[in-house]
């Protein structure tokens, strides 16, 4: 027995020709704050609507315990999602919205929500309509929050935020939210904005889990060099994963390579997420 | 997204060096508590893990404290502790430097005190308040 949250073996799915999920493993212990990451069309959305019991699959996988497709009402009580396209009916208001919610979801705290949206200048007489695109996902946000959940997905939350909401919004999500009985699942594009938030990485590409490892791995394992000009010939030597040209200096990015050696180089940094990522899709690709 | 990291050295560190400046300037002292995990990863947005792994660096130079239930508090003698460690760390490590830098510049020692009242004070190192990036920057979608 594990108390993993999420477990993923051999995860698998197509659409027609295209293999989606190609034999996905991975899992994601509670208290953890993940990051899946990939490019358009790598199979992120497919894997989290999988999670939710959206869509069948091949291969085993259990979300608190549960297989989220057969078990899917079950599941829902002890998981809130927040989508990319997150669609509150326009004609709702906000009153009605919170009956709505209150009435069918047994673990929403009215009050906690209340204590959100008091903070806002959400009306609960207003529709959805009549809010602005940072209102409305404030407004999700605080219905999603006061759902007792133990595991959030969010996919693109932040979408078509300006960065002082994008800012609010993460800043909610760890001060009010987060705790480590609970467990954030997140998909962005925004990588810089999630990097130091997130305690693990998950990338995808193509169907595939091309890396997964936590955080401080990751900043043990890989380094970012400035490599003097003089010393690139001796850097690519030690077999960088990327290279890239800056000013006076060649960017390099290395696994595994003792520290020492590297220090040799150039100054060594802690490689960004962004970095990290465009690494190891180019290197899986090629 | 934020000004307040660099990429050489891990935030954890980052952050166990931005308390020891605090702790030395008299920001934070002997018997304070820290600002609570969870506000300090709220603030930075950083994962409530480097906070602690911060925190748990200090906690192993005996810096700082856990008291049961109630947070993290600044050791008694803690200030006196450090001074001691920067100001052997300056007369070995700096000060060779900045002798020899001063030397090869050709300062007098008395212009350079002369100077002394010329030179801004630094501002005081706090775990708040840094200043937030202009809201129209970085506001790029895909």
């Amino acid at each position: 027995m594990t108390d993993d949250l999420i477990v993923a073996r051999g995860l698998g799915k197509s659409f027609g020709a295209t293999r989606a999920l190609d034999d996905v493993s991975f899992s994601v212990k509670p208290g953890r704050i993940v990051g899946l990451i990939g490019p358009n069309g790598a199979g992120k959305t497919t894997a989290l609507k999988a999670l939710l019991g959206l869509t069948r699959f091949e291969g085993a996988l259990s979300v608190l315990g549960l297989d989220p497709y057969r078990q899917r009402h079950r599941l829902m009580q002890d998981v809130c999602f927040i989508a990319d396209v997150a669609v509150l009916p326009r004609w709702i208001r906000v009153r009605q919205l919170i009956e709505f919610v209150a009435a069918t979801h047994p673990k929403f705290r009215r009050e906690v929500c209340e204590h959100f949206l008091a903070r806002s200048d959400i009306k609960r007489g207003s529709r959805v309509k009549e809010l602005s695109k940072g209102m409305v996902t404030q407004l999700h946000l605080a219905l999603v929050m006061a759902i007792d959940a133990r595991l959030l997905v969010l996919d693109e939350p932040t979408l078509g935020l300006d960065i002082l909401m994008r800012k609010q919004f993460y800043e909610t999500l760890l001060n009010e939210y987060f705790d480590e009985q609970r467990t954030i699942l997140v998909t962005t594009h925004q990588v810089e904005e999630v990097e130091h938030i997130l305690t693990d990485l998950l990338f995808i590409d193509r169907g595939r889990i091309v890396l997964d490892a936590a955080m401080d791995e990751v900043q043990e394992k890989y380094a970012q060099v400035a490599v003097r000009p003089e010393h690139v010939a001796a850097a690519r030597t030690h077999q960088p994963l990327a290279e890239r040209q800056g000013l006076g200096r060649t960017h390099m990015l290395f696994r595994d390579t003792p520290r020492a050696d590297l220090e040799r180089l150039g100054e060594v940094g802690v490689p960004s997420v962004a970095d990290l990522f465009v690494a190891v899709i180019q290197g899986a690709r090629a | 997204m934020d000004t307040n990291w660099n990429d050489s050295l891990p935030i954890y560190r980052q952050l166990r060096d931005r308390v020891v400046a605090m702790i030395l300037e008299g920001v934070l002292n002997d018997g304070d508590p820290l600002p609570s995990v969870r506000s300090v990863a709220a603030e930075y947005r950083l994962n409530p893990l480097t906070v602690l792994k911060g925190y748990q660096q200090l906690v192993d130079e005996q810096l700082v404290e856990k008291r049961r239930g109630r947070g993290m508090f600044v050791t008694e003698g803690a200030r006196r502790a450090l001074l001691k460690d920067e100001r052997q760390h300056f007369l070995e490590e700096e000060w060779p430097r900045i002798a020899g830098r001063i030397q090869r510049l050709g300062f007098e020692p008395k212009e350079l005190l002369e100077h002394l009242d010329k030179i801004p004070p630094e501002p005081a190192p706090s775990l708040k308040g840094a200043p937030e990036p202009d809201a129209a920057e970085g506001d790029e979608r895909d």
